[in-house]
């Protein structure tokens, strides 16, 4: 892979020769093959280097996402507050590398686990991070994306409708995937159907997967590298804030949101930051439909796995761990279980 | 066999957990080797319970459609297909999970039905639904936590 990915940067630098060293798959990410490696290069400026990730596509994704819009969406808040890594290149040829994939800068020296956070000696910076993790959120549900490159990409729901489209997109996965019928899930659809969100107060950028363990952080809990765009679209912002309550990101299973803030906590700094309203009907619904999304996800990880275009652990450990504890996470919020 | 598969899973995933993940040196691969240890004590769960669990859901479910049935009001096509199939021919995993499968797809269409009957028994009926989804998660749980 170091030669192949030596004689793509070669082509686009352009250098007459590229170094690929320390080539190192990074862990975590079902849905993209997340790659590390250090490029060296001389021009006519000399010896340069620089450290770069790439984000390729598996032989099979949980996600059927399109990786151009997920540059797009990096590309969008590129030296914004929204701290994301700059992107690089992005090629959709497959026989390059046996998928698609771009390449953006690495950022160096942070963090990215959830374990770290819950640690006793990380608990007195805890509400730093969800302070800073929530300013985060209100920017990008109040960023001006109409004219910027995801404007060009996509078609925005209008308030009314962005709720449907989601709930319509993540059932058809659900519809096409599931190995075995999904009675809470079914339930909770209907649900869902019956009761609609109020209309979204804006159309905001919607990261889809905003949550701690998707994020880079120094040890003084500061954010450097917002990252995992691949679910990005235009909806209601309200969705990111209930996504990040999900109990699937409960690191310190004691209900708080990604174990480093409470809910209320959360609500007050989002709401502080984007000067939006957590209308908590809204935030309600979009947090049982986030458990049916979170659903069409693992389902589609058992289906992979099972049909044998996957042997990815991750999506067997989604497929076995996951889809039952969201369903007690749907029973809960329809407050159907303690 | 013996020892039987719930204590031989144990102990590949016991190894995978104490003897090689040590000896792993890449980010990467280290978590392969601690998914598969995962992956290994849960499969040593199921093997022991699956069969019983399916059996055990699948005789309540089938229970419920029996007496669901007479309240959805309408016909109800997966309901009764579920009823109509004989019990599954022997008892390997598959055929058991072909049931299960029959049958909550069934009560997937009996509980849409009964939600759109307002009437107090349909509603009570409906609880008893609820009451059997809750616990067919607490018996699909494993012991061992991610």
């Amino acid at each position: 892979m170091e030669a192949q990915i030596a004689k793509y940067l070669e082509a686009k630098l352009p250098a007459a020769s590229v170094t690929i060293t320390n080539l190192l798959r990074i862990p975590g990410g079902a849905s993209r093959e997340t790659w590390m490696f250090d490029a060296m290069w001389e021009n006519e400026g000399g010896e340069q280097s620089q450290s770069l990730v790439l984000r390729k596509d598996p032989p099979a994704s949980l996600l059927d996402t399109d990786r151009e819009l997920e540059y797009a969406f990096y590309s969008t808040f590129w030296a914004t507050k929204v701290t994301v890594p700059r992107m690089r290149w992005l090629e959709q040829d497959a026989s390059v590398l046996g998928g698609p994939f771009f390449i953006m800068d690495r950022i160096v020296g942070c963090e990215v686990n959830t374990r770290l956070p819950q640690t006793p000696a990380y608990q007195p910076l805890q509400p730093v991070m969800a302070k800073n993790l929530y300013d985060i959120l209100g920017e990008i549900a109040t960023h001006d994306w109409t004219s910027g490159p995801v404007a060009k990409l996509l078609e925005p729901p209008s308030p009314e409708e962005s709720w449907q489209r989601e709930l319509g997109h993540w059932e058809a996965i659900i519809d096409a995937e599931e190995l075995s019928p999904q009675p809470v899930t079914r339930a909770a659809i209907r649900w869902l159907r019956a009761n609609p969100p109020p209309p979204a107060q804006r159309i905001s950028v919607v990261h889809g997967d905003f949550r701690v363990g998707n994020f880079l952080y120094q040890p003084d809990a500061s954010i450097h590298g917002v990252l995992d765009w691949e679910m990005a679209h235009l909806g209601d912002p309200i969705e990111d804030l209930a996504y990040s309550f999900n109990e699937s990101w409960w690191w310190a299973r004691d209900g708080r949101p990604g174990g480093i803030v409470d809910r209320e906590t959360a609500i007050r700094l989002w709401e502080e930051a984007s000067g939006l309203k957590a209308d908590p009907a809204a935030v309600h619904w979009w947090e049982l439909f986030n458990s049916v999304k979170l659903q069409g996800i693992w389902l589609k990880s058992a289906r992979v796995f099972q049909d044998g275009q996957s042997s990815e652990l991750i999506h067997l450990l989604c497929a076995y761990g996951l889809i039952n504890s969201q369903d007690q996470a749907m029973l809960h919020t329809m407050g159907r279980a303690t | 066999m013996r020892p039987n598969l719930s204590r031989a899973l144990q102990g590949v995933g016991m190894t995978l957990v104490s003897k090689l993940l040590a000896e792993i040196r890449t980010p990467f691969g280290q978590q392969e080797a601690g998914l598969a240890a995962q992956l290994s004590f849960w499969a040593a769960e199921e093997s022991e319970r699956a069969a019983d669990r399916l059996v055990i859901e699948t005789r309540a479910t089938r229970e419920l459609l029996r007496e669901g049935l007479l309240l959805s009001g309408r016909a109800r096509p997966a309901v009764e297909a579920a009823l109509a199939a004989p019990p599954a021919p022997n008892l390997r995993i598959s055929s058991l999970q072909a049931e299960n499968d029959a049958v909550r797809k069934g009560l997937v269409e009996l509980q849409a039905g009964i939600e759109d009957n307002p009437s107090p028994a349909a509603r009570a009926f409906n609880e008893r639904i609820w009451a059997e989804l809750v616990e067919s998660t607490k018996r699909r749980a494993f012991a061992a936590r991610l």
